[in-house]
């Protein structure tokens, strides 16, 4: 099980330490960690076995979570561990960086030591965790400073845990009762050299946002759920109504939450294309990308940037364009972003590359990676059929939305 | 871009973050120790406290030692706030195990919460009691979790169960088997969380005990889905353990492949046969794959390293795995309802919990059903970075063994930009490994685009992959090598570019990628080798250059057109010779000599020429490798002229070759060999493990239990009398009905054996009867043995002679009186008796001049030579202090060892200016100062020395309140006008007065306090030794066990103001063993007069160091304890420590 872990900043400064066993974990292993980050680059591997003891490492905003572990466990359990942490941690301070960390250290603290018992996860839940340590506000802020003292420890132990719900929080009441569902997809597309579709799928999230009194029993159903590759469920979802109809039946927990997770694989059309030209000669080389629609999805395409790097041996880059702008960082990362596609013009991107002194040709290139979002629409063509809501007072309000943008969507040149 | 706004921008968020600050704990981080921290923590206040405490937590988080802090800590731990609470507790656990003695000041506030209405209080008590893992308190901390799993709040069951690995930690033997009862009693438990949390306690406690799992298997089952994703990911491991350690393996699942080999002898083996060879047939490459899925599944059972360094020197098959290990999946209920159970867990979050199910599923279930586990597999693929390398490591695995089962799914294993090179290259490895003649098109379409990826490395490592999949699909092996040699050819490797490092790297692998296809068929694809030897001059890369020489030399004989070339190539090589690198020129003289050597007739001739040219210029190379390798192939050159390199001698018997021939032969004639596909990791670990993604067995990693190890008659008799594989529950069993006292230091059965003992003891005997009809005769016997005995004379025993003196008298003789008559219950221990034939008994003894023996421990309060030649000792006295009962009363000695008189001799408070005043204050109220309890530390003074002459000695009485148990009071001393601190050590052994009792009392009093009142400690004891080998030479007479006795009664007195009860002494026919030996011993807590009772028992031969068990029965938790430790430590101390 779980030692300790570590909280690094990202100039490995141990911004924090939780000791989690008797075996006390010295932090110089800290040191011998950041060393052999450094050393490896990018070759980092998340399970890495130092001389000491097992280290799982993620890395979030910048933040190292490092936690350690003797003896055998699951590898995943750790990593899955951390990034619970940092999800909860991320929604308490609302952002992740060296400040906020430190600024609020000691509900950092709080909440490890409810979150893990001797190395073993005791309070996941983000509701139950939300009852016991009141995240920070304004208000509570503000009443420290004026009056000098504030806790954020409830007194009383959230009644959740002692549910067959666990998710739940105990009895919420809300005035407007509303329950808003979004399908928000993904979607991963590769385009190879030749210009061919070699992989397209959707990977998509049933988000439901709940503000519902009592407990209250939900069953969604899709009107088309044949098209579904693989699903993953929040614990909430019952598996048995989903194996036999293929629907989700639930008690929500309260607020925003992950319902589901799909996956729809072989797609065969996407929204828009990007063409890439490479020509190179005596050391220069021409570089032109051209964005449009391909397949029009019926609603606008916003968000438009394309990002690329630029090969390591290309000294100096002159990129213009007829529409957006255009950024190149010093790592030779560029992005071009477009926004929407204007209606007189298609966008382009000119630019010459001075390659490395030596160098006749550009023989490798780059891949271009495509980003957008579009409101309205569910790329993969699920559709939600029916929401049913059983156990509630007055009639709620139900809403739906959805929204596809870009995951891996790569242009290959 | 806004570099004009850029500072404006910075000093923005700037202001922003100063406004986020404003109100959270910053300030506290930043500069945790701009105020003085001590008087914080000593505030009235809660906010104060919390002030204090959060400025320690950041001095913890900064990795500062703020240990030092403790002691006013841990008074915290009985604040009413909660949030005061938890930083305290936050504060405990992070030093408990530093300040060990501190942390038991706490126990007692940990035991009122632990009563407590609100479950919150009562689990963090529980938690952070559980966490401090001391050793004292592990009997308190198993009964509190005895309770706690009995808690109506779930919250609370869950910490119990948490709280058990903490225990088990402690390796406390006696406790072990209480642990695995209170796991099995949580296993059972109806709430899923606490299910949850008592499968990791099961898993880290008792890991093997399948009988508690075969208890309620199903039910385990039925709840998995409920139980939270963590406990689901232990849950299930345990339950495929019992299941594989109950049934065996499945039949129709992949561990099939173990029994392949035996069956294909036996025909009642057939139908599995059957099955894996209807697998083989629709997959060509299948019998590597079974090899593959053999050792995997070896490895699996028997862990790799077992099965490694087995397999290597022995016939792989002394594990004994016949068709009886295995079971039908699908007949067998126990299997059928965890595969049915574990399937919708692969739908879970959690990517631990989808790869432990698919763990499952991939060993236990039909190999038809192993496809469910895909999906969910590859769609864990979308989350974070760290877990999909994990998740890949363990397809990597799957798909190595079964290509069959994501083939289909070759696409998910494309690679994007955004991937780390780690996932890269295991994507690869991956798509190689699955590719089918179907899918190989499009993963080499594939390949193409990676191998213009600007990351170099990962151009190399795709091109590995072109050749390791052309090596599984022969049949594609020719499109990937025109594939391989067209970039060879490209412009980008031949031009000057080839000396950029990256670049380099590529070509290599790219002809390691052509050698590894050719090696597989040299004859077929000669002109490949031809095509390569024609771009040697184009390709610059020393690295590349060097295998295709190599090539040259391994391949001189291959079909019609190499031989041919050889003589303009050996030419061109020995031409290049100087320009070359050194890895391609030691090549090229290799080269060279092996082509001589199997040159015949005219060729010999020319290739000699070549060679002794190389020779030459190696001869004089910088490099010393070169030139090394120059001479000895010249030696070898030399001794073999005319003899088998010659054509005439080529039909010579082999033992006219010299030793030089065969040794060139066995160096360079070497025939080609085809190497075998090489297993890339050897090592196989159970899915989802750590040890699979380190390589080696991680400690703790058990690899699956043996087939049907368990079986059903040791489920049944565990069901039926629950103690075959639990000794625990045996010794709390046989503790009833006649157990030897001295085992029974496991806090749950004390009650029990205990009071039977004193039970016998005293003459009411409702349990006794049991023991004296067995016993009754031996005891007789061993009595008449010796005289054993001894009735002291009464008015010497006492040890305090001004106070105990009243009620000693009486106290001896009627116990010794008792003693005569009474018996030992341990010596009618049943498995003692018939096996030993040893039988004891016990009588009772007290102690004659004991008490002039008794010296008080002195300690050095000034040393002579720090102190100008004033030494000043002291130590306690026994005398209870006539002004209150919180004084303690210390007995200094002052003597000057200087030549000069001193004056004004004095010892007083440090804190006050003016001792002499606070000290009236005191004397003149007395009873404010009894009832207040106030905290200041106090000081009756003693009279002050007016003058000490040289020489002189003088003893003064101090009375002394300790406000602490364990911390030193902080005294000046004054003399001659000068001010020296000094501190005055607490002994906690004189904190008690000696209480009047006779053995009646003490049992009853004792049989009060049970439980949470009484602890124990084991220790070694020496003194005696010396006593002994001391009397050995004088007179034998004086017995061993009154020796014995003594040594300890005196050891006891000495170092605490204690009065003695009783001594139980064995009567044994064996006059060596002082096993059953015991003192009591009874006081009283000066300051609240609760009695305080201390049982000595002893096991061990007379002249052998002795094992003590040091009990204490006390209403004071805390204090108990650190008595306890005390009386613990003096014990064990060796003699030799007295001044």
């Amino acid at each position: 099980m779980l030692q300790c872990i570590f909280l690094l900043s990202d100039s490995g400064e141990v911004m924090l330490e939780k000791q989690l066993t008797g075996h006390r974990v010295d932090r110089s292993i800290c040191a011998w960690y950041w060393d052999h980050a450094i050393s490896q680059g990018d070759q980092l591997q998340p399970v890495i076995a130092s001389p000491t003891h097992y280290l799982f490492q993620i890395v979030r905003e910048g933040i190292t979570f490092l936690a350690c572990s003797q003896v055998e466990m699951p590898p995943l359990m750790g990593i899955e561990f951390l990034c619970r942490v940092a999800d909860v941690l991320a929604d308490y301070l609302g952002g992740l960086n060296e400040d906020v960390i430190k600024d609020n250290f000691v509900i950092v603290y709080e909440l490890m030591d409810e979150m893990i018992d001797n190395g073993f996860p005791l309070t996941t839940e983000p509701n139950i965790l939300r009852e016991m340590i009141a995240a920070p506000n304004i208000v509570s802020k503000m009443l420290s400073v004026v009056t000098g003292n504030s806790s954020n420890m409830n007194e009383t132990l959230p009644a959740a845990t002692a549910l067959c719900v666990p998710w739940r929080t105990s009895d919420p009441k809300y005035a407007n009762n509303e329950v808003y569902v979004d399908l928000v997809e993904e979607m991963d597309a590769v385009i190879n050299r030749d210009g061919t579709l070699v992989k397209c799928e959707i990977y998509g999230e049933v988000q439901v946002n709940s503000h519902l009194s009592g407990l209250p029993d939900l069953t969604l159903s899709f009107a088309n759920p044949s098209i579904l590759d693989d699903v993953r469920f929040h614990p909430c979802v019952r598996y048995r109504p989903w194996e036999s109809h293929q629907i989700l039946s639930f008690v929500p927990p309260d607020g925003q939450f992950r319902l589901m997770s799909y996956r729809v694989r072989k797609l065969k059309s996407i929204p828009l294309y990007l063409k890439p030209q490479l020509t190179s000669d005596a050391g220069t080389c021409r570089l032109s990308l051209l964005v449009g629609m391909r397949n029009d999805p019926g609603k606008t395409v916003d968000s438009i940037d394309v990002q690329f790097q630029l090969p390591p041996c290309i000294s100096t880059a002159d990129l213009s364009s007829n529409c957006g702008t255009v950024n190149i960082l010093s790592n030779k990362t560029c992005s071009w972003s477009i926004g929407r596609i204007p209606k007189d013009k298609t966008p382009s991107l000119l630019g010459t590359l001075v390659l490395e002194p030596g160098l006749q040709r550009l023989h490798v290139f780059p891949t271009f990676r495509l980003g957008f979002r579009i409101m309205g629409i569910a790329l993969s063509g699920l559709q939600i059929d029916k929401l049913d809501l059983k156990n509630l007072p007055h009639r709620p309000y139900k809403g739906f939305r959805s929204l596809t943008r870009a995951g891996h969507y790569e242009v290959r040149a | 871009m806004f570099s004009q706004f850029g500072a404006t921008a910075e000093t923005l968020s700037k202001a922003s973050t100063m406004m986020f600050r404003i109100g959270t704990d910053a300030h506290l981080y930043d500069d945790p120790e701009d105020v003085s921290i001590a008087p914080l923590l000593d505030s009235r206040f809660d906010s104060e406290k919390c002030e204090a405490l959060k400025r320690l937590l950041a001095l913890i988080a900064q990795g500062y030692d703020v240990s030092n802090f403790f002691p006013q800590v841990v008074k915290n731990v009985a604040s009413q706030s909660l949030e005061v609470k938890k930083l305290v507790y936050l504060y405990l656990l992070h030093y408990a195990e530093k300040r060990p003695n501190e942390a038991l000041l706490s126990i007692n506030c940990f035991q009122r919460d632990l009563g407590d209405t609100n479950p919150l209080v009562r689990a963090w008590a529980l938690r952070t009691m559980a966490g401090i893992r001391l050793h004292v308190v592990a009997p308190i901390v198993l009964l509190a979790v005895n309770k706690c799993a009995r808690d109506p709040s779930v919250y609370v069951r869950k910490c119990a169960a948490n709280a058990l690995p903490k225990l088990f930690d402690l390796r406390i033997e006696e406790n072990i088997s209480a642990i695995e009862e209170v796991v099995g009693k949580l296993l059972n438990d109806n709430s899923p969380g606490v299910v949850g949390a008592a499968a990791a306690a099961f898993a880290s406690v008792c890991p093997n005990n399948f009988p508690l799992i075969g208890k309620s298997y199903k039910r385990l089952c039925e709840i998995l889905p409920d139980v939270e994703e963590w406990g689901q990911i232990l849950l299930i491991s345990i339950l495929l353990r019992y299941v594989v350690a109950r049934h065996g393996l499945v039949r129709e699942s992949i561990m099939s492949f173990l029994i392949k080999k035996e069956s294909s002898h036996q025909d009642e083996e057939d139908e599995f046969t059957r099955i894996i060879e209807g697998e083989e047939n629709t997959d060509l490459k299948d019998v590597y794959e079974a090899e593959l899925a053999n050792t995997i599944c070896r490895s699996y059972i028997e862990g790799p390293d077992e099965y490694l360094s087995r397999a290597s020197y022995i016939n792989i098959d002394s594990l004994k795995l016949t068709s009886a290990s295995y079971t039908s999946g699908k007949i067998n209920e126990d299997i059928k309802i965890l595969l049915q159970c574990t399937s919708p867990l692969l739908w879970s979050y959690n990517s631990a919990v989808v790869v432990a199910a698919a763990s499952v599923h991939w060993i236990m279930a039909p190999m038809e059903d192993v496809r469910r586990i895909v999906k969910p597999l590859l769609f864990v693929l979308r989350s974070s970075n760290a877990s999909r390398y994990v998740v890949l490591c363990n397809i990597q695995i799957f798909a190595k063994a079964m290509p069959s089962l994501f083939a289909t799914n070759f696409e998910d294993f494309y690679i994007v930009s955004s991937d780390t090179y780690q996932i890269k290259a295991l994507k690869l490895d991956i798509l190689a490994s699955i590719a089918t003649e179907s899918s190989i098109p499009f993963i080499l379409k594939e390949f193409q685009d990676y191998i213009r990826d600007p990351d170099r490395r990962f151009a190399a490592a795709t091109v590995g992959a072109i050749g390791l999949c052309a090596r599984r699909l022969p049949k594609m092996a020719d499109g990937c090598l025109d594939g391989l040699l067209s970039l060879t050819r490209h412009e980008f490797f031949s031009g000057e570019l080839g000396s950029l490092d990256e670049e380099a790297g590529v070509l290599t692998q790219i002809i390691m990628s052509i050698w590894s296809i050719i090696n597989r068929d040299p004859i077929r694809h000669e002109k490949v080798v031809v095509q390569l030897i024609r771009s040697l001059d184009a390709i610059k890369v020393p690295a590349a250059r060097a295998i295709i020489i190599w090539m040259v030399g391994e391949y001189r004989s291959v079909g019609e057109k190499i031989p041919k070339m050889l003589t303009p190539v050996l030419a061109y090589l020995a031409y290049c010779f100087k320009s070359e690198a050194l890895e391609a020129k030691l090549q090229i003289l290799n080269t060279n000599f092996k082509v001589l050597f199997d040159a015949r007739g005219k060729d010999h001739l020319i290739f000699r020429k070549t060679l002794a040219f190389v020779l030459d210029l190696a001869e004089c190379d910088a490099n010393y490798d070169i030139r090394d390798r120059a001479r000895f192939l010249k030696k070898l050159l030399e001794c073999n002229i005319g003899s088998c390199l010659s054509d005439t001698q080529a039909d010579c018997l082999p033992q006219n070759k010299n030793l030089h021939c065969v040794l060139a032969e066995h160096i360079f004639g070497g025939k080609l060999k085809s190497i075998s596909p090489e297993p890339l990791s050897n090592r196989f670990y159970l899915p989802g493990s750590l040890s699979q993604i380190v390589f080696h067995a991680a400690p703790g990693y058990e690899p699956l239990p043996k087939p049907c190890s368990l079986l059903q008659d040791d489920l049944d008799l565990i069901s039926t009398t629950k103690g075959k594989n639990m000794p625990g529950d045996g010794v709390a069993e046989s503790g009833t009905t006649g157990m030897d006292e001295f085992d029974a230091s496991d806090g749950s059965s004390d009650e029990g054996s205990a009071s039977n003992y004193s039970s016998q003891v005293t003459m009411t005997g409702s349990g006794s009867d049991v023991y004296n009809s067995e016993s009754g005769s031996v005891s007789e016997e061993a009595n008449d043995a010796g005289p054993l005995i001894q009735i002291s004379d009464i008015g010497n025993v006492d040890v305090a002679p001004q106070t105990g003196n009243d009620y000693m008298g009486d106290l001896v003789s009627k116990s010794a009186l008792e003693s005569w008559l009474g018996e030992q219950p341990g010596s009618s221990n049943t498995s003692i008796s018939h096996s030993n034939r040893v039988h004891r008994s016990s009588a009772r003894i007290s102690f004659g001049n004991i008490g002039q023996r008794v010296k008080p421990k002195i300690y050095v309060l000034l040393d002579p030579a720090n102190g100008n030649g004033l030494k000043v000792e002291y130590s306690f006295s026994s005398e209870v202090s006539s002004v209150s009962p919180l004084l303690v009363c210390i007995e200094v000695s002052f003597k000057n060892c200087s030549a000069e008189s001193m004056t004004e001799v004095n010892l007083v408070e440090e804190e006050s200016s003016n001792g002499q005043d606070s000290a009236d204050q005191i004397v003149a109220a007395p009873e404010s100062f009894s009832t207040s309890n106030s905290n200041m530390p106090t000081l009756v003074p003693m009279e002050e020395i007016n003058s000490l002459e040289p020489g002189d000695t003088l003893k003064r009485i101090m009375q002394v309140r300790f406000h602490h148990h364990l911390l030193p009071l902080k005294l000046a001393l004054l003399y001659n006008g000068k001010k020296v601190p000094v501190k005055l050590r607490p002994n906690i052994g004189y904190f008690v007065k000696p209480l009047p009792l006779d053995l009646e009392a003490f049992t009853d009093n004792e049989s009060h306090l049970r439980g949470m009142f009484e602890y124990m400690r084991g220790c070694t004891f020496n003194d005696h030794i010396e006593e002994i080998n001391k009397d050995k030479d004088g007179d034998a007479v004086k017995d061993k066990f009154l020796l014995i006795c003594e040594s300890l009664v005196l050891k006891m007195l000495s170092n605490a103001n204690l009065s003695l009860v009783s001594v139980d002494m064995p009567v044994d026919t064996k006059l060596d063993d002082a096993t059953g030996l015991c003192l009591r011993f009874g006081c009283e807590i000066l300051s609240k007069s609760i009695p305080c009772l201390i049982t000595v028992t002893v096991e061990g031969k007379c002249s052998e160091p002795l094992n003590l068990t040091v009990k204490v029965n006390c209403e004071e938790t805390v204090f108990g304890l650190n008595l306890l430790n005390r009386v613990v430590s003096f014990l064990s101390e060796s003699p030799h420590h007295h001044p």
